[in-house]
């Protein structure tokens, strides 16, 4: 079935699947990548989805039990209506409550925000990824069974049924949208689908404790209990940061002292945990410039101390207060004047702006982007470069939680111009920059055949447009990606790994920090070294 | 949030550039020029025009009070009434047809495009029916009977005098004049019940969700309104969330099995 002629009412039909992914379908890739546009996703195993709710497309995120019988589907149904109430509850979602309804109510259904959509646009316009799909099929759920008279004018406005297909594909369908938010930024009335999204996966999560085990079990929950969505206890934290010490000396021959839960330091500096255990290059090289330019600053040892990062942005309101009460109870405790978070483009959204609605009174202690700070170092002139030094093409991808969530544009390009030569920007960029795909928890989820849905679907634009960036220089040349977010490295590591950008166009990613560490003066060998694993 | 500690900078707002981007936003809708030029082709005659008729009723408006106090509003009188009388016909003229161009192509994008068609309910061709008509019925009036706006003003004048005529005005009331008044009556009722009152929302959603961006400061009014919120007793019904109608928001956040090892 050709996507275009999906109606939003089709969400509620039993069919095989709603949405399907063609290769022939998909934006070609230039060369020399022709060879992968024929690249499709590995079908799902009958006897893995037996038990679960698949119907949506090809792909599967969450995996909702099948219910067994007609009553097990009543209550599903039952649970849903009860949360959908509760989202239009002041007391129950006082804090996302106004927006909601104005997006509820003010889509004059132009459709300008799909075209600025790049899982819509990479999925070859399959209807069901449609930022306004999802949206029409909710708003129409909101106007028959929230708004009064609902079920008699529902035939007028929009009629929708309510059954357990509706709602297992609806949850599925929340996690075909990253949170980007590039449509709401073009939307001429300022309707906001990707709110919509979230309200959706806070219903199915508050309400009725549906949500990817990536972010829920092993996210939120094992934060809270263990002290990092890594798995990583204190011990275990201090154990990788004393080797990513040694490894740091060794790599860079400069002499490195991390400073642990000094109290009264100026900075706490938080790290996504993650950053530890894939990238710890990034934590050493956060620490040799701090160090370098004299700065106050510690690491918290204490459970949560270690890891800004905060799932409940993507999907859970209580969630998210939890862990990010602890990071501010964490700081206090410290007496440091601020809080700096490193590169993790949803911490920086969750700390910075959405914890701005949680913390009161001496909770509430400023918090501020590791770009600002970095930004300041290099132009301050306490510590000493050599450009030449990152000689190579460099491409800038931008988090859209730093962007657009909080209008930090300028900064990371300013650090870039001074110590990377050949440093030249994708197109769009700043406020407009396109997700890398693996936002809103996407980078995590690998259940099923979610990951390879990811890199063919919702990461293809970044690649895009990585290659964009990079044209015309010469196959042998290395090429640096700087990711500044730990979770759009995540995505970015996992598409150049998928489409061998590495092997055919020398193209390779890191973040920001490696890069200025890489021009310092004082750095007695170079912290980049292509072709070779630094760790 | 660019600058380093921002929290101790003054912040920035400026009515100005404010302004600077409302007034094209709502007047030319420069977001759509931007981002959907084909939409934008339609889109803008009909939504301008609808502004031009308001324009159209506030100089009706002003022309009627004029009458009232002794004015005449002719092709013949004063500077003052000359100006009131020809601007009316123009932007009124300039409006109704804007408008009906508009809403002919809204009306057939909506029905040509799939992309549009499939989301729109019974509702969406209505209120474009219903305002498409308006719009009709208003230029077809004004091409037989009321070239000059006239009866529209006399009708105006009435309204204000309870009744009464203008000096020297015959009426010569015809079905269309009629219908486009009561259709214009409906049109002034009926937007602000429907999502079509957009044009003026997006002031709020603007201001609201799209750039509210001011900062919770200790003792702040913003401070007050979260410790109030904080205090609600929410219902949710999933296990983790730990809420029982008696907890607060405040408790369950600080709490919470997972803490419960
Ligand atoms: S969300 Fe905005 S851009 Fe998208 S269809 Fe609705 S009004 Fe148009
Ligand atoms: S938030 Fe991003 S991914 Fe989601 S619908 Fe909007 S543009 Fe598409």
């Amino acid at each position: 079935m050709r996507g275009n002629f999906i109606k939003p009412s089709a969400i509620s039909k039993p069919s095989k699947r709603l949405g399907h992914i063609q290769a022939n379908e998909l934006p070609p890739l230039p060369p020399p990548y022709e060879d992968l546009n024929n690249l499709t996703l590995s079908g799902l195993k009958d006897e893995k989805i037996a038990n679960i709710e698949a119907s949506l497309d090809d792909t599967v995120a969450i995996g909702i039990p099948r219910p067994k019988n007609k009553e097990e589907e009543e209550k599903y149904i039952r649970a849903f209506l009860s949360g959908l109430r509760k989202l239009f509850e002041k007391k129950n979602n006082w804090g996302f409550l106004q927006p909601l309804l104005l997006s509820m109510e003010y889509c004059a259904k132009c459709q300008t925000c799909s075209d600025a959509c790049p899982v819509f646009e990479m999925s070859g316009r399959q209807e069901i990824y449609r930022p306004t799909f999802r949206s029409e099929v909710f708003r129409r759920l909101y106007k028959k069974y929230i708004k009064p008279g609902g079920k008699l004018t529902s035939k007028l406005t929009g009629d929708i049924d309510l059954n357990w297909t509706t709602v297992a594909r609806l949850a599925e369908l929340a996690y075909r949208c990253t949170l980007c938010r590039r449509c709401a930024s073009v939307c001429p009335i300022g309707v906001d689908n990707a709110l919509i999204t979230h309200e959706i996966r806070k219903l199915f999560s508050q309400e009725m404790g549906i949500a990817p085990k990536e972010i829920h079990e092993k996210g939120t929950l094992q934060h809270l209990r263990v002290g990092s969505t890594t798995g990583m206890n204190p011990v275990a934290v201090k154990d990788s940061m004393d080797f990513i010490q040694e490894e740091m000396e060794e790599i860079t021959g400069y002499k490195l002292e991390i400073p642990w839960d000094k109290e009264g330091a100026d900075i706490l500096l938080l790290h996504n945990a993650g950053e530890v255990l894939a990238w710890p290059e990034n934590v050493g090289a956060f620490a040799i410039i701090f160090q370098a330019a004299g700065i106050s600053w510690t690491f918290s040892s204490e459970e949560l101390g270690y890891d800004v990062v905060n799932y409940g942005l993507w999907y859970d309101d209580v969630q998210m207060a939890r862990v990010a009460i602890k990071h501010a109870e964490i700081a206090k405790k410290l007496k440091v004047k601020k809080m700096i978070i490193g590169e993790c483009g949803h911490a920086h959204k969750a700390l910075a702006v959405i914890a701005d609605r949680v913390l009161t009174g001496d909770l509430n202690i400023p918090r501020e982007s590791g770009f600002v700070i970095l930004d300041e170092i290099v132009s301050s002139g306490k510590i000493k470069f050599d450009p030449s030094r990152n000689n190579f093409p460099v491409t800038l991808h931008d988090p859209c939680n730093v962007v657009r969530a909080m209008g930090i544009v300028e900064p990371q390009r300013r650090i870039l111009r001074k110590i990377a030569p050949q440093f030249r920007e994708m197109t769009p960029h700043g406020v407009d920059n396109y997700c890398c795909g693996g936002g809103s928890g996407f980078a995590i989820m690998s259940g099923f055949n979610f990951a390879e849905w990811r890199t063919l679907v919702s990461s293809r634009k970044k690649f895009l447009q990585i290659l964009d960036a990079f044209k015309g220089e010469p196959q042998d040349v290395p090429k640096y990606v700087c990711a500044p977010c730990s979770n759009c490295k995540g995505a970015i590591r996992d598409i150049l790994e998928y489409y061998h950008a590495k092997e055919r166009s020398h193209i390779y990613y890191g973040g920001l920090v490696e890069l200025i560490v890489n021009a310092m003066v004082d750095m007695k060998k170079p912290m980049i070294k292509f072709d070779e694993e630094s760790f | 949030m660019e600058e380093l500690n921002w929290w101790e900078k003054e912040i920035k707002s400026s009515l100005y550039n404010e302004l600077k981007f409302m007034i094209p936003e709502i007047l030319f809708l420069r977001g759509v020029w931007l981002e959907n030029r084909q939409v934008w082709k339609v889109s803008f005659p009909f939504h301008f025009g609808l502004y031009m008729l308001l324009a159209t009723l506030v100089l009706l408006f002003v022309g009627a009070v004029a009458m009232i106090f002794g004015a005449k509003i002719t092709a013949g009188g004063s500077t003052l009434s000359l100006l009131i009388y020809y601007l009316t016909i123009l932007v009124g003229f300039i409006g109704l047809t804007l408008g009906t161009v508009g809403g002919t192509g809204l009306i057939y994008r909506r029905v040509s495009d799939p992309a549009l068609k499939n989301y729109s309910s019974f509702a969406d061709y209505f209120n474009l029916a219903f305002l498409f008509l308006f719009f009709v019925s208003g230029l077809l009036t004004w091409l037989f009977h009321d070239h000059a706006f006239d009866g529209a003003r006399a009708y105006i004048y009435s309204l204000l005098t309870f009744g009464g005529q203008p000096e020297g005005y015959t009426s010569s009331r015809s079905f269309l004049g009629e219908g486009t008044i009561v259709l214009a009556s409906l049109v002034m009722a009926y937007i602000p019940m429907t999502h079509m009152s957009h044009m003026f929302m997006k002031y709020f959603l603007y201001h609201f969700v799209r750039w509210e961006d001011k900062p919770n400061f200790k003792g702040s009014r913003i401070e007050a309104m979260i410790l109030k919120n904080l205090g609600f007793k929410p219902t949710w019904a999933a296990g983790h969330i730990g809420a029982d109608g008696e907890k607060t928001w405040v408790d369950i956040a600080t709490s919470g099995p997972t803490r419960n090892k």
